[in-house]
């Protein structure tokens, strides 16, 4: 009876030792990333909510009281309503691009995808810059509406919404593609044979199964461009001419002009705010975070 | 077509389309995919295409279902021309290869699709697609997930959605495939059960010749973008036409022959045939392991109808229900027989010298390569 | 001829302060500017006279502005021991605490307007905010005041201006009558009334020197309120642009010492040197800004043709108003607020 139970335990503890010892082992070894990970984003961000919260007798709301100041307001709408439209404009001109990439042959696709990115290669300033060219009052736009006689008088192109929009657009509409193009690559071409075999036209196979199907590489694009859209900095300065006033400039503002830490630190904490319930809502609304990170 | 719920009255073909595949050519660049083939599928037959990958099999199929263009040829459904018509518009059903269930929809709603499409009203759609998860035994599962399905369930839901709106023809594309061994062989006849009691016209496509001669009425056996033979599975198992066809189907070992004047001489002795040869080109003998017997090791004689091969035994393989033995015969060639397994009996052992038997209708002596002037229909 | 003879009387200073400058060799003096062509004017014009009058080595860096000095002081240890500021960061500094009083010698010298140095701070260079035009749009009558900036009757065209209160509301009161010495402290409220009658007319509100100039270059606006440096830079380059120092408002830059500094005395002693009116008056010569020491008017070293163009020069020093930083320091947070509300209304 007592042997059959101790060999019914036959080296389990050794066994159980030897299964901790191993997962010892693995925290040990990504113990360097956490570390790095804890240091490079939280800790900035703690201490940005920090000094926020803090002057120097301690304490304190007035970073905050003063986003009561009605300019804030007008900001932070202004901020979503860019944010919101280049999104959108985005995904108009984003899907069917993808849509056409993952189509084309290998080769094709590769040359389309590699003109998409091209933009990346490119400074952030002198894309900037070359719209700027494009669109203003003298610009080749306007040379050619009114050479072609659409207009008499030049059109405002820039330093406006519009022209801001634009800007972002551009900058902005990789990341709309290659989320989109990767999602549609993975959608197997039976599902569409499925469909037209089922009895789907191809324009109910494309609203009723590609459309759906690509909803993971859409939301991971929207989210994308969307959170990065509304952090969104030179482009609105240079571009907006002043008018467009973005979050991100308020920030800047804070630091260079009242050269106040914890102003901008409370706008920042906003923003992040802002942002995470902006994920939080998306993630509710569509399930795509998890989609997105490749979970189910 | 009929919009009533599915058929449970047994063979009610009314309802299934003849199919008519008449010389359909299709190049991939240089490549022959298709090589100017016609095929006659008969209302409500249950036809397997047969071949190894590149033979040219799926690329007919697609051709059927609309989703390969071919360069030249006709499809007709009954008299119907079908083959300029868009996929989406030839209303038959199909199970791919994967299945292609949609993942974004439950599985109620991947069969509700097809009738969606056809604008049937809500609660009718309801009601077929109850009556189609019971038709392959997932009666309850309407509201689960693809993705929680098994592989075996997932089958089964893509064969009930290629049925569901009642095609008048079904075409499948290696639907087993991707089944293990024992769910394979029973979904084998759940599918030719389903197709026997709906009645529909049905092309099958398979590399798996068991499979083929387990479910077919008929097996068109293809090879570089031609059909090489297209008969029932026994006519097709026990006179093949080609070389190849021996060789695909069923277990075989082939031995050259010799022919002259009509006649097949191996290794120099003339062989009982059942009947003449036509021309000269090189042939084959090809024997199947269980239509082999031993002979008793003195011989009576050589009585008629039975031809007779000697060899030296090399090695035996236990199979459980049989007993595979390896026979070295001349020129360094090898035959095997397949012994029944009953016990107690005594088996030749390695390095004993055999004389084994066959019937003279058993004789398959078929030539090396196709004949040219072959008629294929 | 006279740049010469400068050389002469440096040669000359060398060897008279040769004894003195013993106690510093070996030393170094770490200073802080605007850095790209400015810092290097600054470098021709003054730090390498410094260096070799004092015998020591300067070590240059940047600063973006009162942000880092803030920064610096708060560390406790500044590694810098001179900063260039913009006026009234000076003053902000100052009131704050965050600079080194500057010492008897450069209080007391001579050249230096009131209005031009704080008891920590001090102007090195002038440079000013004024009218410019397009003379394409503006053929025959020119724009000379700001009632004619403002005035879109009479000068149809769109305008550029900064995008902040600083200049945009002096611009403001001045158009709307106020005159030049009445200014201070200002009437925000009548300055953001007649500001609204204009900003329809803004077509781009600046926020870089780069950017003021590029609308202006580009034709893009038709009158700009800008720096007459970066006017006077795209008219060289060949853009029909013309200025007017009328109703000028100046502006300096100027050195603080931040709290603590490592080398307090050393920089000291840099600020003297490079007031000194012969040496003030080197920057002219690199670079489109006028010596802070009017004095340096009077030592030769500036052609004629060079100093007329400078917002410093006394006729045109007549013409203007000089900004005033102190009202600024403490205004600015309150007015940039309420500036900011304005253009996005």
């Amino acid at each position: 009876m007592r042997d059959a139970e101790s060999g019914f335990r036959l080296n389990e503890a050794s066994l159980v030792k030897q299964a901790f010892a191993e997962q010892l082992k693995l925290l040990s070894l990504s113990f360097p990333a956490l570390l790095l990970v804890g240091f490079i984003v939280l800790a900035p961000i703690a201490w940005l909510s920090w000094l926020s919260f803090v002057d120097a007798d301690g304490f304190t709301l007035a970073n905050y009281e003063r986003l009561l100041n009605p300019s804030y307001g007008l900001t932070l709408s202004t901020t979503f309503q860019l944010a919101f439209l280049v999104t959108a404009i985005c995904v108009l001109l984003g899907y069917p691009l993808a849509y056409i990439a993952a189509q084309l042959s290998a080769g094709a696709a590769r040359i389309m995808l590699l003109c998409v990115l091209f933009p990346f290669w490119t400074s952030l300033l002198v894309r900037t810059y070359a719209w700027l060219v494009l669109l203003q009052k003298r610009g080749q736009i306007n040379t050619w509406l009114q050479d072609w006689g659409f207009t008499d008088a030049p059109l405002r192109l820039v330093y406006n919404f519009t022209g801001t929009a634009i800007g972002m657009v551009h900058i902005m509409l990789p990341f709309m593609i290659l989320p989109l193009y990767a999602a549609m690559k993975s959608i197997d071409e039976n599902y569409m044979r499925a469909a037209a075999n089922l009895g789907a036209s191809p324009t109910q196979a494309f609203w009723q199964i590609h459309v759906p199907l690509s909803l993971p590489g859409l939301g991971a694009g929207v989210m994308v461009v969307f959170v990065l859209s509304l952090g969104f900095y030179v482009t609105p300065d240079l571009l907006g001419g002043g008018r467009v006033m973005m979050w991100s400039m308020q920030i800047e503002r804070s630091l260079s002009v009242y050269s106040d830490w914890g102003a901008a630190s409370a706008l920042g904490v906003v923003l992040l705010v802002i942002t995470l319930a902006m994920l939080w809502l998306f993630s509710r609304l569509t399930g795509v975070v998890g989609a997105a990170a490749g979970g189910k | 077509m009929t919009s009533g719920p599915l058929r449970s009255d047994g063979v009610g073909s009314a309802a299934a389309l003849p199919i008519t595949v008449s010389n359909i050519r299709k190049n991939y660049g240089n490549y022959r995919a298709l090589d100017d083939v016609s095929l006659d599928i008969h209302s409500g037959e249950f036809l397997t295409l047969l071949g190894p990958s590149g033979s040219g099999k799926t690329t007919l199929l697609m051709v059927l279902s609309g989703f390969v263009r071919p360069d030249s040829g006709s499809v007709r459904f009954a008299d119907r021309e079908v083959v300029l018509l868009p996929p989406h518009k030839r209303d038959i059903g199909m199970v791919f290869q994967n299945y292609a269930l949609f993942p974004h929809m439950t599985v109620a709603g991947n069969l509700a699709y097809p009738l969606k499409l056809r604008r049937v009203d809500r609660a009718k759609i309801a009601e077929r697609v109850e009556k189609a998860l019971d038709l392959v035994q997932l009666g309850g599962l309407g509201a689960r997930r693809v993705d929680e399905l098994s592989g075996g369930q997932r089958q089964r839901v893509a064969l009930a959605r290629a049925v569901i709106f009642e095609p008048r023809i079904l075409l499948m594309d290696e639907p087993l495939s991707a089944l293990d061994k024992n769910l394979r062989e029973q979904m084998q006849l759940e599918v030719r059960r389903l197709h026997d009691r709906l009645g529909m016209t049905t092309v099958y496509v398979t590399h798996d010749q068991r499979e083929a001669l387990t479910m077919s009425d008929r097996i068109a056996v293809l090879d570089k973008g031609r059909i090489q033979q297209i008969d029932p599975p026994q006519a097709l198992y026990d006179n093949p036409k080609t070389h190849f066809v021996a060789d695909f189907i069923g277990e075989s070992f082939s031995l050259p022959v010799t022919i002259c004047d009509g006649g097949a001489t191996l290794f120099g002795h003339p062989l009982h045939l059942p009947h003449k040869i036509t021309g000269s080109a090189p042939h084959f003998l090809v024997l199947r392991p269980e239509k082999l017997t031993l002979l008793p090791e003195h011989p009576t004689d050589a009585a008629a109808g039975i031809n007779e091969i000697k060899g030296q035994v090399r090695q035996s393989v236990f199979h459980g229900d049989s007993v595979m033995i390896y026979v070295a015969v001349r020129d360094g060639h090898e035959i095997a027989l397949r012994v029944p397994h009953r016990g107690k009996v005594t088996l030749p052992q390695p390095g004993d010298h055999v004389s084994l038997g066959y019937g003279v209708e058993d004789t398959i002596v078929v030539p090396a390569t196709m004949p040219v002037e072959g008629g294929m229909r | 001829m006279k740049i010469r003879s400068r050389g002469v009387s440096l040669v000359v200073a060398l060897a008279l302060t040769a004894l003195t400058t013993e106690a510093y060799a070996e030393q170094t003096l770490t200073i802080a500017s605007w850095g790209g062509a400015y810092q290097d004017a600054q470098r021709e014009a003054w730090f390498n006279v410094v260096a070799k009058e004092l015998g020591i080595t300067i070590k240059e860096d940047t600063t973006s502005g009162i942000a880092d000095v803030r920064t610096q002081v708060a560390s406790g240890k500044p590694t810098w021991d001179l900063v260039q500021q913009g006026n009234y960061s000076c003053a902000i500094l100052d009131k704050e605490g965050l600079v080194e009083p500057l010492s008897d010698a450069i209080q007391n010298m001579e050249g230096f307007k009131p209005s031009m140095k704080g008891k920590g701070w001090i102007s090195n260079l002038v440079y000013a905010n004024v009218i410019a035009w397009n003379d394409k749009t503006y053929p025959d009558q020119k724009p000379q005041t700001w009632a004619d900036f403002f005035d879109t009757k009479k000068f149809p065209g769109s305008r550029s201006m900064r995008r902040s209160p600083v200049y945009d509301l002096e611009a403001a009161l001045l158009a709307d009558g106020v005159p030049m010495d009445k200014l201070y402290p200002l009437d925000a409220d009548r300055a953001f009334a007649k500001l609204k009658t204009l900003q329809d007319d803004v077509a781009v509100w600046w926020s870089s020197g780069a950017q003021s100039a590029q609308v202006m270059q580009d034709g893009e606006v038709d009158m700009s309120s800008v720096w007459n440096g970066r006017a006077e830079t795209i008219a060289k380059a060949g853009a029909p642009v013309s200025i007017t120092f009328n109703q000028q408002m100046l502006l300096t830059d100027c050195w603080v010492v931040p709290k603590g500094a490592p080398h307090k005395d050393l920089a000291m002693k840099a600020i003297e040197i490079m007031s000194r009116p012969e040496v003030q008056a080197r920057i002219a010569l690199y670079i489109n800004y006028g010596p802070a020491n009017s004095k340096a008017f009077d030592t030769g070293v500036i052609p004629e043709e060079t100093a007329k163009k400078l917002p410093s020069y006394p006729d045109n020093l007549a013409k203007g108003f000089i900004l005033d930083a102190n009202y600024w320091a403490d205004h600015l947070d309150e007015l940039t607020q309420r500036f900011d509300l304005f253009i996005q209304q």
